[in-house]
């Protein structure tokens, strides 16, 4: 069953929220340093799904495999897990009432347990890793919206997360701010990080996804690689939703 | 030219946005008009007004009712001028209080040398201004006990309540409304009178405190509640996803980010409570009001109660002042 290739396993992952059934029974692999994108029309459940992995979301049912551990079973820390993976929001969600490198700190500080001087160290080393290393004792509310993003992703990166997920990153951005953070996202990705990305950036996915998997109405209707699904896919439904996005 | 004067404000052409009547109000608020009517009006309340006993008491009360809607039509047409200066507006609103003390005065036929004596007889505080002293002192210690207590009490619930079970909610909320809704004196007489029939005995001043906490507790906890609701939900998920446990979500990034939502309605509920500790005189406690009532009792006269009023007065509304003044100061930085 231990496969050390595989990050994620997901079989038959259902999520109800009341009468809704959002999520209707999603089964996939993500291998380590693979980046995979999730695409689809909005309400097709992508979000819910990435957030059902770090149990953000209680799933109605199925399981989830992390580094091969079913984090569904009861013994599970929650928290232990969602050190392992690190969340990129798309409304930022920077602690508004602490500095840039304050936001970074925290974490690693208060779960992780590191001293004071070696948190400062790490969050200086990923500011200065997204280009914001002048920006440390910034405030959020003084930071643009790339900024704040990059200070983000900074944050997320500090615990040393095996995972990433990014839920739809550049949604909330200007058009002039999206491709700083992209940068980063790209750089993340050439280093081996395994990323599951929730973006319709098609510059983005072309150059830096493995694999898109293409989710409608809660149901992965097509994965592959995302010149399959560009330019070969046979599916109705992809090729009219990428017909609208281009 | 008189005429030409007191039409300044009118324009000489007609439009076709002008008023098709002459405009009482317009007309009325003519500086020269404003003038006039005044020196009327002085002249009326030296000329007409009758004396106490000379006129008949139909032309008596006329004339004085009279007078007193001519005054109130007079400080109104002022009043509601936009364009008048605030000063003067605040000369005429305080003159016609005066005008109507002068007449209240004047007519009431109050017994004024007995009221003097009886409300304001100084005489009777003579060496007993230190009893009302110790009692400030009391009602001081009282609040700043109480306060912390509720701060305390309102702050256990208001987490408790961030926990989200529906169980623990039930009765947390029950608490907090059954506390809203009884007044303190009950709360205060069911712990002091009642309780040592159930082998519970609290001092005067100690059933005091625990009443005021846990009453005061209720509505600080809605407070607090109110700003922990006004944390944006992203925060939470941040953190979570982070891996903080509950505990350093709540007290590292919530809390931190509540307070500055927190403290002008917490704030304004703790002066609420000071102004409550006077109610603590009806189970004995040694605090302002009662020791003023002790002296309304042994110098059989109720100047210490005015005194006491007028102490409590000079406590307050200093921190009422300086509530408002941090909570606009406080807006002012969530404004940015």
């Amino acid at each position: 069953m231990k496969d050390t290739e595989t990050m994620i396993e997901v079989i038959e992952l259902h999520k109800r929220f009341k009468d809704l059934h959002v999520l209707k029974g999603i089964s996939t692999k993500v291998k380590q340093s693979e980046v995979v994108a999730i695409m689809g029309p909005s309400g097709s459940g992508k979000s819910t799904f990435i957030r059902c992995l770090n149990r953000l979301e209680e799933p109605s049912s199925g399981q989830i495999y992390i580094e091969g551990i079913d984090i569904l079973a009861p013994y599970i820390d929650v928290n232990l897990v969602r050190t392992e993976i690190g969340m990129v929001f798309q409304s930022f969600n920077l602690f508004p009432h602490l500095t840039s490198i304050e936001n970074i700190k925290l974490a690693p500080m208060s779960v992780r347990k590191i001293s004071a001087k070696e948190a400062t160290e790490r969050a200086m080393a990923l500011l200065e890793k997204v280009g914001l290393a002048d920006k440390a004792d910034a405030y959020p509310e003084q930071l643009s919206g790339g900024q704040q993003q990059r200070v983000a992703i900074a944050r997320a990166l500090a615990m040393q997360p095996q995972i990433m997920f990014f839920d739809e990153p550049t949604s909330a951005l200007d058009p002039e701010m999206i491709g700083e953070v992209l940068d980063v996202m790209r750089t993340m990705a050439k280093e081996g990080m395994t990323m599951m990305v929730v973006s319709h950036e098609m510059g983005f996915i072309k150059e830096a996804a493995d694999r898109i998997l293409f989710l409608v109405d809660g149901l992965i209707v097509e994965d592959g690689t995302p010149d399959y699904i560009f330019n070969h896919s046979q599916h109705k439904r992809t090729i009219e939703f990428l017909g609208k996005i281009v | 030219m008189a005429s030409i004067n007191l039409m300044s404000e009118i324009p000489d052409e007609k439009n076709k946005f002008a008023r098709t009547h002459p405009g009482w109000s317009v007309w009325l608020r003519q500086p020269a008009i404003v003038a006039l009517s005044f020196v009327l009006l002085v002249a009326y309340a030296f000329f007409l007004l009758p004396s106490k006993e000379s006129a008949p008491p139909f032309l008596f009360y006329l004339s004085i009712n009279f007078f007193i809607v001519l005054v109130l039509a007079f400080t109104g047409n002022i009043l509601a001028d936009n364009k008048k200066p605030e000063i003067l507006k605040m000369v005429v609103a305080l003159m016609l209080i005066v005008a109507l003390c002068w007449l209240f005065y004047r007519y009431s036929g109050a017994q004024w040398e007995k009221l003097n004596d009886f409300f304001f007889n100084w005489a009777t505080l003579d060496g007993n201004w230190w009893i009302l002293w110790q009692g400030l002192e009391v009602t001081l210690l009282l609040a700043f006990i109480s306060g912390v207590g509720s701060v305390l009490v309102g702050l256990l619930i208001a987490v408790l309540r961030t926990l989200q079970s529906p169980t623990l909610n039930f009765f947390l909320k029950t608490y907090v409304d059954v506390f809203r809704s009884i007044p303190m004196i009950v709360v205060m007489v069911f712990i002091f009178f009642a309780l040592p029939f159930m082998g519970i005995s609290f001092g005067s001043i100690a059933s005091t405190i625990l009443a005021l906490s846990l009453g005061y507790g209720a509505y600080a906890s809605e407070c607090f509640r109110a700003g922990i609701e006004s944390v944006h939900s992203g925060q939470l998920e941040a953190a979570r996803s982070l891996g903080l446990s509950r505990w350093k979500t709540i007290f590292k990034i919530i809390l931190p980010q509540s307070i500055p939502v927190v403290i002008p309605p917490l704030t304004g509920t703790l002066v609420a409570m000071l102004k409550d500790t006077a109610v603590a005189s009806i189970v004995a406690a040694p605090e302002l009001l009662k020791r003023a009532r002790e002296l309304y009792t042994s110098e059989t006269n109720p100047t210490p109660l005015v005194a006491a009023a007028l102490i409590y007065l000079a406590v307050l509304v200093p921190l009422v002042r300086a509530v408002n003044l941090l909570e606009n100061k406080l807006q002012k930085r969530r404004n940015g």
